[in-house]
């Protein structure tokens, strides 16, 4: 019966401070939103793309070597650890359907059992079918039963798609460094039977790359330097998971939801805390009188304390519980829904990271609970007897201002008593600067986030390329047909391909590597800055994001891996800036110096007359435009505009909860000072500055702090796109303002919810007894 | 006419489905300068014709005249007009605005109306010129109700109104700010009205109107007030 009196209580005095354990409400809520959602995307990223690895059997090491044989397979099947080996070729091929897109041939033996497609419709492989990239299905509008047919070694097969599918090499499907995103309708793979391939290479059994299986617990070194003793000189490469493309993206990805859903919610548990504080102190002190009653009816200490503390501990409850249902479905899902785009899944289902949201859950009740405790802790020490007293007349204070007479005394009285009030509440100050303050950084962030994903199409596709058409040509095309065919434009020709570097501590990396002229009219390699930078002619040039993970400086010298295996140091002369897809850069003389030829794979052109005989003639592959280039990237920044949009929003909540709290603090703390001005024959106008001006003297400051705060969260939203992503945050004096104005919007829209408040005072109140 | 009317006034106040009238059908008038004093028991209806007086109210019914002004006819903007030019407040629980200091609460009333009377000078009436800098949570009750009347006059006010002024004092302290207002008042010509419901009060007055159940139940005129120090309560 007692607790249920003072359950009762409970709700009663939450009912009254409805608007302040709303705050405090939808501040926890909205930290455990963003915790949960946030995690919800990297735990689906991460368990659905591992149930692909998973469905599709995907192996550990992959050896690019041609046409290994049964020796060295056997070799290769012998390494201890080596649990499994099998044979792949994997080669491009061009559709013969509209627009030509590539697609990645897999063709396999039929015993093979590792890197097998995921069929999501239709059934297994059989000897003359082909099973589909479900998303280049969709995409070019292909369903199972239709013919297709592929151009390979310039020999045309048809297929009948028998099945559609997914592949963990595919979930980040990108054709090459040019391209920054996927686009299914030009990019995809299709999987054969070895055997239906063997036609376009003479009857001749083809395989490129051996899958591994290794062991658990083995050091993949090891099986990578007896790989390199097997195949010496013939070996191309090796490599693993980290270095796939795809695969790299994806555990980016999920390396970037992990800290998001890390740094992110903090500010918020931080003002959730502090939200709670406040309003706490003030619920304890307005109950003094009922704390002595209760105390003198012999409610023992920790019944009292506890009775407070559970103020706290429900509204963290209830906001965790209510984030644990938002934050997957207004953020979770929002966001997953955008990825699709970036990231192709058999599933996007949401799955939900528990143990994290327990945890984030019992953090928001011990900073709620915590806080309510402590509040109500000050008092216990005080005799009922003195809590039933009145509490004495809050005492003024001469502040450091004071000790300048002359600013003082110029100063009106109003001026003062604003000044005096705000230094005096320290604490409400400080909160509502940072809730200002995390509104502008959020909504800074939120800018600069878009202005530099945006930035990238600009920089990369209107500065760095000033081609219109890139044509990926034909291995056969040389050098000299080009020059034949007296193209009516501006011509570039333009290696390009994947190359080995090793830094001088031993890391290696598979890097992309461009080959073209020194005064290249079609590619304006720039630094951070858009200067433009030249090709050294004695070094080559390497992007700015690569330098920083590799720890390389200009001057270093790398090794790169030739064609011939032998290795070459190359000094790095310059560094450039490159928005995606990092890699080095030199001219065609450097390269030729360096013992390679230079062996154009695609042509940039800037056309005065567009030659649609040559576009359409055998020497070219395909062909793309710059502007469909740059439009597919940029009808994919639906993510990045959502991720915007929820920062501004968080920030906006976060300003007006701490605002509104704030100014509705000071109000109440005040009420009586009010009413007897009131009575004095203030005028409304003249009682509002005394409120309203601390909330514009926090929003300023908060604005000001909020800058900084911005480059914070910028950096930590730069960082989280992954090692590929060289992304710039300006903060611009434009987005600064931005930010100000709309902060601004925010407090006013507040400031005008006080003012009715205002309005609301009973004068005759004022003339009451102290409550 | 007289500087203060009051005719046929009445205020009701509807709670729920309970009207009740707080005043009901009063009228009286009171002279220029005079000291006054309405004296009932609690809910007799005296605070109501004080806040109506004050213009924090207004009445139901009947007209207020206060010197030239129809009180009872002005509008919210009005009303405030009327309280910062005309009236001065000083409260049972004075009402100090306990960020500022002494000379501050009185300069406060200072800044808002037309012939404001020096802040210093009003402390120094009141015998607080060694306490000005002080706030109100460093002074006894009786100093701050004293800073309170020296706000109250600063504004250099028509009618000083006094809602039970010594109804949180004890009674020497009490009688002490009697004093000071009655003397105060009368040489600078105020008219003043005390709501009470202590009857010896009314001792001290040149009028009391004595208020039962909302209505006037007597008004009495004292040809010869007593001094405070005669009052015994």
């Amino acid at each position: 019966m007692v607790k249920g009196a003072l359950f009762k209580k409970s709700i009663k005095d939450m009912k009254k401070s409805f608007p302040q354990f709303l705050s405090i409400f939808i501040m926890a809520t909205v930290a455990i939103s963003i915790a949960t959602g946030l995690d919800s995307i990297w735990e689906t990223i991460d368990i659905q793309s591992n149930q692909l690895y998973q469905d599709t059997n995907l192996s550990d090491l992959w050896i690019t070597v041609t046409n290994p044989s049964e020796t060295k397979m056997w070799q290769v099947q012998n390494i201890s650890g080596v649990e499994k080996a099998e044979k792949q070729f994997i080669v491009n091929s061009v559709a013969q359907i509209d627009g030509y897109p590539t697609l990645k041939v897999y063709a396999m033996p039929n015993k093979n059992t590792m890197d097998v497609p995921y069929v999501n419709y239709g059934k297994k492989l059989s000897k003359g079918g082909a099973i589909l990239d479900q998303d280049f299905a969709d995409a070019n509008h292909l369903t199972v039963g239709d013919k297709l047919k592929i151009e390979v070694n310039n020999k045309k097969i048809e297929f009948t798609i028998e099945a559609l599918a997914f592949n963990s090499g595919h979930i980040f499907a990108i054709k090459d460094n040019s391209s920054l995103l996927p686009n299914p309708s030009e990019y995809g793979f299709i999987v054969v039977d070895e055997d239906r391939i063997t036609s376009a290479y003479g009857g001749v059994k083809m395989y490129n790359q051996i899958a591994l299986r290794l062991n658990s617990g083995v050091d993949i070194n090891t099986i990578q330097n007896q790989v390199d003793d097997i195949f010496g000189k013939k070996l191309v490469g090796i490599s693993t998971k980290t270095d796939n493309r795809s695969m790299k993206m994806v555990t980016g990805k999920i390396q970037q939801f992990k800290i998001l859903a890390k740094v992110f919610p903090m500010m918020f548990f931080l003002v959730t805390t502090l939200i709670t504080f406040s309003t706490m102190i003030r619920l304890v002190e307005e109950q003094r009188n009922q704390i002595g009653v209760l105390k003198a009816l012999g409610y023992s200490k920790g019944s009292i304390v506890w009775h407070y503390t559970s103020y706290g501990i429900y509204v963290g409850l209830l906001g965790a519980l209510a984030g644990f249902f938002i934050g997957p479905n207004m953020i979770g899902k929002v966001l997953i829904s955008k990825l699709r785009f970036l990231l192709t899944l058999p599933s996007y289902d949401l799955k939900l990271n528990i143990p994290n949201f327990l945890f984030n859950s019992i953090l928001i009740i011990l900073c709620t609970g915590g806080v309510s405790c402590y509040s109500c802790l000050k008092l216990q020490g005080e005799m009922p007897a003195v809590l039933l007293r009145d509490k004495p007349p809050k005492r003024g204070n001469h502040i450091f201002l004071e000790r300048f007479p002359k600013i003082w005394s110029s100063m009106k009285f109003r001026s003062k008593l604003i000044v005096r009030n705000t230094i005096k509440n320290k604490f409400r100050l400080i909160m509502s600067i940072l809730g200002v303050m995390g509104c502008t950084g959020l909504i800074i962030g939120a800018f600069t986030l878009f202005d530099m994903v945006s930035g990238i199409s600009k920089t990369t596709y209107e500065k760095i390329y000033t081609y219109e058409q890139k044509v990926m040509l034909e291995d056969r095309t040389s050098d000299q047909d080009i020059k034949n065919l007296n193209l009516d434009g501006i011509i570039e020709d333009v290696e390009e391909g994947m190359i080995q570097i090793t830094a001088d501590d031993g890391t290696r990396r598979m890097v992309g590597v461009s080959v073209f002229s020194k005064n290249s009219p079609l590619i304006c390699l720039q630094d951070e800055d858009g200067n433009r930078v030249a090709l050294p002619e004695n070094g080559i040039a390497m992007t700015r994001k690569l330098a920083q993970l590799m720890n390389i400086k200009v001057g270093d010298t790398i090794n790169l891996k030739r064609s011939d295996d032998s290795y070459i140091g190359v000094k790095v002369e310059k560094l450039v800036y490159m928005a995606t897809g990092q890699g080095i850069y030199m001219t065609n003389s450097y390269w030729e110096k360096i013992g390679e030829d230079f062996k154009p794979t695609a042509l940039l052109v800037k056309w005065n007359h567009i030659d649609k005989n040559f576009l359409n003639s055998d020497y070219v592959k395909s062909y793309v435009n710059k502007t469909s280039q740059k439009s597919d990237f940029e009808g994919n920044l639906n993510t990045v505009k959502s991720a915007a949009f929820m920062l501004i929003t968080f920030g906006g909540i976060l300003a007006f909860v701490v605002l509104y709290n704030m100014g509705i603090l000071n109000f109440f703390e005040r009420v009586r000072d009010l009413a007897t001005l009131e009575v004095l024959g203030f005028r409304q106008e003249e009682i509002r500055p005394l409120v309203l001006m601390e909330n514009f003297f926090s929003t300023g400051i908060g604005i000001l702090f909020g800058i900084p705060v911005g480059g914070v969260i910028t950096n930590i939203l730069a960082k989280g796109f992954g090692d590929d992503m060289d992304l710039i945050g300006h903060i611009t004096i434009d987005k600064v303002l931005l930010a100000a104005v709309i902060t601004i919007v925010f407090s006013t829209i507040v400031n005008f919810t006080v003012i009715k408040k205002i309005k609301t005072i009973d004068m005759l109140q004022a003339l009451k007894s102290v409550e | 006419m007289s500087f203060i009317q009051f005719e046929n006034v009445e205020r009701r106040y509807i709670i729920g489905d309970n009207v009740i009238k707080a005043v009901n059908d009063i009228s009286f008038s009171i002279e220029e300068g005079t000291f006054n004093v309405v004296l009932g028991q609690s809910g007799a209806g005296k605070t109501t014709v004080l806040n109506m007086l004050g213009g924090m109210d207004l009445p139901t019914k009947g007209t207020i005249f206060v010197g030239d002004e129809v009180v009872s006819k002005l509008d919210e903007k009005g009303l405030t007009t009327y309280r910062r030019d005309k009236i001065g407040f000083v409260f049972q629980f004075y009402n100090l605005v306990p960020n500022l200091t002494a000379l501050e609460n009185v300069q406060l009333a200072k800044e808002i109306c037309k012939n404001p009377l020096d802040p210093k000078e009003m402390l120094e009436r009141v015998g607080l010129a060694e306490r000005m800098s002080n706030f109100p949570s460093q002074m006894s009750g009786g100093e701050q109700q004293r800073v309170s009347i020296a706000r109250a006059l600063a504004k250099n006010p028509q009618i000083l109104l006094c809602d039970e002024p010594t109804g949180a004092l004890d009674s020497e302290t009490g009688r002490k700010v009697l004093k000071l207002i009655r003397d105060v008042a009368r040489n600078m010509g105020k008219t003043v009205i005390v709501v009470t419901h202590n009857a010896p009060i009314a001792q001290m007055a040149d009028m009391v109107i004595h208020m039962r159940d909302g209505q006037i139940h007597e008004i009495s005129q004292n040809e010869h007030p007593q001094d405070v120090e005669e009052i015994v309560w």
